[in-house]
């Protein structure tokens, strides 16, 4: 593991405390107890000592990333899991564990700490059903608030009936405000409207024109993807599921999230020849999806009918078109196994990798044209510089990862932070911008098409030499699959909307004890109030836009 | 005196004389019957231009073909949609304001109609030629604002409500600078009335090489036809300046709630309006009727669609500008503009002649 550079004026080499026994030191008494996880040291502290631990590990030991929080009802206790990382160096995780009695299950709450924690342990209240004290607004965010019981508990009865009332909406700043001052309006935008991507519900107050406050109500599309990857064997019937978390052409990102949590957790190697085909197609599920993401962010801000939409989705087109003659689908792929892939390339492979290459020679092209259209376009410009304004602090504090992060100048890409696959092997840059406003957000994801074609073209050159009698495309793998018992890991890889990790808990069969997707889109949807506070209402819908979100994902 | 382009007579007398009808009856008769015919030539227009020619465009634009299954061209998809447009459930939200809810989309398209009754299109089709005839038109073309706002008031949706009142600020912010800028056509011909507009522009401006040009003021005074198109795109809300609708901030403004009938008068309105526009803008800037070879309602016809075009290709190209950008534009921008304008063109004007 590297260590933090040094600053030169310190004279004394300065290391940042990252190994078990350094951190154990640094926390003190904090710690009540130790475990190991695959991925991380885990260390257990009291639940009111929450806010003193994560504080002191994020100022003291520069665990500045809180990438998620994983709760579940264990036998005998309530448990929350903080999975911290360093944004500067991925590779240093530590996993704090926050046991909490059957009879009384409230933990101190890390959301002053970490701003992400406010959604995530309002996920864990709703679902599992863990009080966190001192929570800024804790109340349910995935089910509706009338609903009974807590589906991810034990004692959960699912045959209970449940009545869902259609409350009017109140304007939650109706107090705060002098009527003869000045009124404010409450709106509802969405669960339809042509601006959310898909079924989100945003509470919005508007001063006049302006954005006074916004209150993302999510949880319309939730499936319950964490339960049922629960019931089902790790070996082959996990793997779909994946497809359909980001289903905006994803696919294999996502899968490869699961392939790479699962793999780690049994200890299995896949083959060379596999890794650079899983590279190759998770570099052209994120060229298709970045593509929408640039197509459906200048609906956005042209309005309907634009001709840049229905540009990138023909160039979204191609990559299917690529990826269907791979894996044999165009969206719900399912072409990964644990251990590799499903199948080699497509025959005759010379075929295919003509395929390939044209499509990476018209690409330059192509971009030029967006740049032309879009990032050339002043009208543009002067619609999204500053505006949807997210400071790398923000951002940080609320996890934002992917080009949301990229875009606000956070040097940070799992891919290389915390390499897989083949990427360490292949020539390629991570994007940042600067700006932290709407315009660096497209602009990282134009350029990490460039990117990624990069990725692509080398990963073709190598597959295309590789000798014929050496081409494994999969690992020999058990045809059941038991990790043992109470092995804890969380692994994360780096898809189209940044930062997909899965938790992943044996408990010594051929099922997850408990299966947690840590979705980018979760994260970085929270920084909407964050970015559109105070602005137009066109600027909050850029703003959206430009987070990119799929809310198959962010509800999961 | 130039020998006018058209005939004198106007459509009413013509249709009266044709059927040997003479005084009232003859006025009422020929009145109504002429104001039929014209009406029908805008409404077969757009019947051509919203559900087949607007597809098509934007089709060309963003690499698509478009409605090609029914009839030529899929141009019988005209009929379907019209049956499948007044065949849906007309739905009425509760708590609307009516009448104001139902008088908004009747409003809309007879305001655009109302005005074409002073515009010369050519051939003699030309229902009434008053000495205030740009003033008549630009009034009957802003009386659609009220139409939008008592849909917007009316409908009782929130999101109507914002739509209403951006397409006031529109009108307000971009009628003026479209007036004044009409005006600066009215410093060089002295007239309001629109036979006498387009008959001074039929004069010779300048002669190369054998072929005349004539004078039409878009050629004399190419900055005031700029400011005239880009004004008038704001008026017919197109992109770039389409906020008071902009979909996918505000839904669809105004007309949110409007389903079945109630939406194919406000889209036909709409056209209409879009038509109204590029007359006024013929008829000021680019000789009315006027052209070689082609008889002058073709040429009107030509003009009034190449307006259309226009507008449909900023749809597609052009990206929407934010509502304070959109009030900046019209109030810091244009109107200060059309205002240099026509102290300009009256300074000129005064010193030339």
């Amino acid at each position: 593991m590297s260590l933090e550079e040094p600053t030169p004026d310190d004279g004394a080499v300065e290391t940042l405390p990252t190994g078990a026994d350094e951190i154990a030191e640094l926390l003190g008494d904090l710690v009540i107890d130790t475990e190991t996880h695959v991925n991380a040291p885990g260390f257990v502290i009291r639940p009111d000592t929450v806010q003193e631990t994560l504080r002191r590990l994020r100022d003291e030991a520069g665990f500045d990333h809180l990438s998620c929080v994983t709760a579940e009802e264990r036998e005998d206790r309530y448990e929350s899991i903080y999975h911290l990382t360093s944004f500067d160096d991925r590779q240093r995780e530590v996993s704090v564990i926050v046991p909490t009695t059957k009879d009384d299950p409230v933990s101190e709450s890390a959301a002053p700490v970490f701003r992400t924690a406010d959604w995530h342990e309002r996920e864990a209240y709703d679902l599992v059903g863990i009080d966190y004290d001192d929570h800024p607004d804790l109340r349910r965010i995935l089910l509706p608030e009338t609903w009974q019981g807590h589906p991810l508990s034990q004692n959960y009865d699912q045959d209970r009936p449940q009545i869902v009332t259609l409350d009017e909406w109140e304007n939650p700043l109706a107090e705060d405000h002098r009527e003869d001052e000045g009124d404010t309006m409450y709106i509802n935008i969405g669960p339809h409207h042509p601006a959310t991507h898909g079924v989100l519900h945003v509470k919005t107050v508007l001063d006049g024109e302006q954005v006074a406050d916004v209150d993302p109500d999510i949880g319309y599309l939730h499936r319950c993807e964490e339960q049922m990857c629960q019931t089902k064997t790790y070996r082959h019937q996990i793997m779909p599921y994946p497809d359909r978390w980001d289903y905006a052409s994803s696919g294999l990102l996502n899968e490869w999230a699961y392939a790479r949590a699962a793999e780690d957790l049994n200890d299995i190697e896949v083959p060379e020849y596999a890794q650079i085909i899983r590279t190759m197609g998770s570099e052209l599920c994120r060229i298709a999806s970045h593509m929408l993401a640039v197509g459906t962010f200048a609906l956005d801000v042209y309005g309907d009918f634009t001709a840049i939409f229905m540009y990138a989705m023909r160039d979204r087109e191609k990559t299917q078109n690529i990826l269907e003659d791979l894996t044999g689908q165009r969206m719900m792929f399912n072409y990964f196994r644990l251990g590799g892939v499903v199948w080699d390339l497509p025959e005759p492979r010379d075929e295919f990798f003509e395929t390939v290459r044209d499509f990476l020679d018209d690409l330059p092209q192509a971009l030029e044209e967006y740049h032309d259209l879009i990032t050339g376009n002043e009208i543009l410009q002067s619609r999204t510089i500053d505006t949807g304004v997210l400071p790398p602090e923000v951002a940080k504090s609320y996890g934002a990862t992917g080009p949301v992060a990229r875009g606000s100048g956070i040097d940070y890409d799992l891919r290389r932070d915390d390499p897989y696959g083949y990427y360490d092997e292949l020539e390629w840059d991570v994007i940042t911008e600067d700006g932290c406003d709407n315009f660096s957000r497209l602009l990282v994801r134009l350029r990490e098409v460039e990117e990624s074609a990069k990725i692509i073209e080398q990963c073709a050159d190598l597959l295309e030499d590789w000798p014929e009698d050496e081409r494994e495309i999969q690992a020999n793998v058990p045809r059941t699959l038991k990790p043992d018992d109470d092995t804890e890991i969380y692994r994360a890889v780096e898809a189209a909307k940044g930062e997909l990790g899965i938790y992943i808990r044996g408990d010594g069969t051929d099922k997850p004890g408990r299966f947690k997707i840590r979705s980018p889109c979760f994260s970085n949807l929270q920084t909407l109030p964050e970015m559109s506070t105070g602005e137009y209402i066109p600027d909050m819908v850029a703003s959206l836009g430009s987070l990119d979100i799929v809310l198959g994902e962010v509800d999961r | 005196m130039v020998t006018p382009l058209q005939s004198q007579v106007l459509l009413p007398e013509r249709i009266a004389g044709l059927l040997g009808l003479s005084g009232t009856i003859g006025q009422i008769v020929g009145g109504l019957l002429g104001a039929f015919i014209i009406a029908n030539l805008l409404l077969v227009q757009t019947a051509v231009a919203g559900p087949w020619a607007k597809r098509k465009i934007t089709a060309a634009f963003t690499d698509r073909i478009a409605v090609n299954r029914v009839g030529p061209f899929g141009l019988v998809v005209i009929v379907a949609d019209a049956v499948r447009l007044l065949s849906k459930e007309l739905v009425i939200p509760e708590g609307v304001d009516r009448p104001a809810y139902d008088l908004g989309p009747l409003l809309v398209p007879f305001s655009a109609l109302l005005g074409f009754a002073v515009i010369p299109m050519g051939n003699g089709i030309h229902l009434a030629d008053p000495e205030t005839g740009l003033v008549f038109a630009f009034a009957a073309s802003s009386i659609a604002s009220l139409g939008l706002v008592m849909m917007g008031y009316g409908s009782n949706n929130k999101y109507s409500l914002l739509g209403g009142l951006r397409a006031i600020a529109s009108n307000i912010a971009y009628e003026i600078p479209l007036v004044v800028t009409a005006a600066s056509v009215v410093v060089f011909t002295g007239t309001l009335q629109m036979s006498e507009i387009v008959a001074q522009q039929t004069q010779p401006l300048l002669s190369i090489a054998g072929v005349t040009i004539p004078q039409w003021f878009a050629i004399v005074n190419p900055f005031a036809f700029v400011l005239f198109v880009v004004a008038n795109l704001a008026e017919v809300g197109r992109n770039p300046f389409d906020v008071p609708e902009a979909p996918t901030e505000i839904v669809a403004g105004f007309q949110t709630e409007y389903s079945s009938v109630y939406f194919v008068l406000i889209y036909l309105g709409e056209f209409i309006h879009i038509f109204l526009g590029g007359a006024i803008a013929a008829t000021l800037f680019l000789g009315g009727p006027a052209g070689p070879f082609l008889p002058g309602f073709v040429w009107f016809t030509i003009k009034i669609w190449a307006f259309y075009l226009f507008t449909q290709w900023a749809r597609s190209a052009i990206p929407r500008v934010r509502i304070d950008q959109f009030l900046d534009i019209g109030w810091k921008g244009m109107l200060v503009l059309s205002f240099a304008n026509l102290a300009l063109t009256a300074i000129i004007v005064g010193v030339i002649a």
